[in-house]
């Protein structure tokens, strides 16, 4: 009775090692090349693209709003309105114990408590483009301050 | 337990660790002390100091919970300038005045919220007893300077029966360059003399430079821009202009150099934080007009915070917006504030309110912030409006660099 089980388990592990050197780190996604400046470039306005989209959501620009679908405040108000330069968001603190929604929350967590309670507009997805733009205007407009995750 | 309580009893520990951490640090950040120093030096001349006779003292008042954190307080402040209450002058027959400010109102269509505060300023001011003489408005009682919002303003301050002066605000003044403000509350600067102190209201909004005709900009898009706070398309507006830097100096030249003067303006009159236009831009020449007075000081708006400040021989106070609260600037905020406390953004009510301001029978100004909450001030770092961002790094914004911009408040 012990051999059977004995050899299943050798199988077993064989079978797990070899799935595990099959399939590995998917080879796709290894960078092999050295990076040209051109690339890097590319890469820099990739990401300052997002940081102007999502300043323009953070000041209530109707047109942007309008292109992505999204409805941020019913009042006319704009997170800018409390939040100049995009202040006293600390995205750096996230995540935490966030006192407003009584539960362990992220930075996207609290852009749309600040969405609907401050300035009574319309949740958003948490992965929709509207909150990674307004996710990159924060921390672009925020860089430099220290990783302070969990402070109040 | 459940898992909140269990995340819950984690962070306690490490927010009690990063405070030990915080205080250490607070106290190591002198650059901006060190900045407010020399410009101190700069204007204030050896021996010089505020005159005697404006001497802070240690009068608490109203908000009992302010007196638990006394004892500490003490120990590192040594005194309260944040009470604010300042002898003026001897003499001086006893009297109240109330400042309500940047009220920012929006159509009644679109938004109640900021008519609901302003409604509850004025009834409060309008119940004291003994009334006080005047009501000074002191600017940004609209938010888009509409002649709806105007006017529904200008109704809603009608319930206040005694005197009201009016100074304007960037909100009220760049959609029709202050034509509508001006027919409903006249002069933007004036001065009046009342039981023995000058007072004086200063325009700090309608002389900024022209940045709109060259763009071709509407209106509409001329007052967003204007009311962007953190907006450089506006640049440096605030500033009272030598026009009225002459007649501040002829109405000051029959004064005399100790007695007491008010002056009322919506930006401070000093530089705090210039890309928010927390200051006015010829601050510098505003001095020297008053360096002679020995008894001079600044109430202003704008800033929507607890502040305090002294510079050469002129004080000056921040008063509260009855709007909604702004965050004190990276940088600049006079060591002599008191930071006002961190405000609940959940809390409509919370870090806003009026000022009632007293010339009691002793000679001196008593400043009473009215916020709408119990706790003005923060005493713990944790709690502090200005210590919770020692952590901070702010950069100014890129698209509004990039021309044609038009994402200004709409």
């Amino acid at each position: 009775m012990k051999r059977p089980r004995k050899i299943s388990t050798i199988l077993g592990a064989s079978l797990g090692l070899l799935l595990v050197v099959v399939s590995g780190p998917n080879p796709a996604l290894a960078h092999k090349a050295k990076h040209t400046p051109e690339q890097l470039k590319a890469f820099e306005q990739a990401f300052l693209e997002q940081v102007k989209v999502g300043d323009m959501l953070f000041h209530g620009d109707g047109a942007t709003q309008k292109r992505l679908g999204v409805t941020l405040s019913n009042t006319g108000m704009a997170c800018a309105m409390c939040h100049p330069f995009a202040s006293d968001t600390h995205p750096y603190t996230f995540p935490k114990f966030q006192e407003q929604v009584s539960k362990f929350a992220t930075l996207r967590d609290m852009i749309n408590w600040c969405i609907e309670k401050a300035a009574e507009g319309e949740k958003i997805e948490d992965d929709s483009d509207a909150m990674k733009a307004l996710e990159t205007y924060i921390y672009w407009s925020n860089r430099g301050s220290k990783l302070d995750p969990g402070r109040h | 337990m459940d898992d909140y309580g269990r995340d819950r009893d984690r962070l306690r520990l490490l927010r009690s660790k990063a405070r030990l951490k915080w205080w250490r640090k607070i106290g190591a950040s002198k650059e901006t002390e060190s900045q407010r120093r020399e410009m101190d030096r700069v204007l204030r001349q050896p021996g010089e100091h505020p005159d005697r006779t404006m001497e802070l003292t240690r009068r608490m008042f109203i908000h009992k919970s302010l007196l638990a954190g006394a004892a500490a307080g003490v120990a590192s402040a040594g005194w309260f300038p944040w009470l604010n209450t300042i002898d003026l002058a001897f003499g001086a027959e006893a009297f109240k005045f109330v400042w309500v400010s940047d009220s920012h109102l929006y159509p009644k269509t679109l938004n109640t919220r900021f008519i609901d505060k302003l409604t509850r300023a004025i009834k409060e001011v309008q119940a004291m007893s003994p009334p006080a003489d005047f009501l000074i408005y002191g600017g940004d009682l609209a938010q888009l300077g509409d002649p709806v919002e105007l006017d529904l303003g200008a109704e809603i301050l009608k319930e206040v029966t005694i005197k009201k002066v009016f100074i304007p605000g960037e909100h009220d003044w760049y959609l029709d360059m202050g034509v509508k403000w001006e027919k409903l509350f006249g002069k933007s600067s004036w001065t009046f003399d009342h039981k023995g102190v000058r007072f004086i209201g200063l325009d700090t909004v309608s002389r900024g430079p022209d940045y709109w005709t060259a763009k071709k900009m509407t209106p509409q898009e001329r007052m967003g821009h204007m009311a962007t706070l953190d907006g450089s398309v506006a640049g440096a507006w605030a500033g009272v202009g030598r026009d009225q830097l002459a007649w501040l100096s002829t109405t000051l030249s029959n004064w005399p150099k100790n007695k007491p003067v008010v002056i009322f303006s919506h930006n401070p009159l000093y530089e705090y934080y210039p890309p928010w236009n927390f200051w006015v831009r010829d601050w510098r020449e505003v001095h020297e007009v008053l360096t002679p007075f020995t008894n001079v000081t600044n109430i202003h708006g704008h800033t929507h915070q607890v502040l305090y400040n002294e510079i050469g021989k002129v004080r000056s106070i921040g008063m509260l917006a009855t709007s909604w609260t702004w965050p004190y600037a990276p940088e600049g905020v006079p060591t002599l504030t008191k930071c006002k406390v961190r405000v609940d953004p959940g809390d409509p009510f919370d870090g806003v309110g009026w000022s009632k301001l007293a010339v009691n029978a002793a000679e001196k100004i008593e400043n009473d912030y009215v916020m709408w909450r119990k706790d003005i001030l923060g005493d713990a770092p944790w709690d502090s409006g200005c210590a919770d961002n020692a952590n901070q790094i702010l950069s100014p914004r890129l698209a509004d660099r990039e021309w044609p911009y038009y994402g200004a408040y709409k």
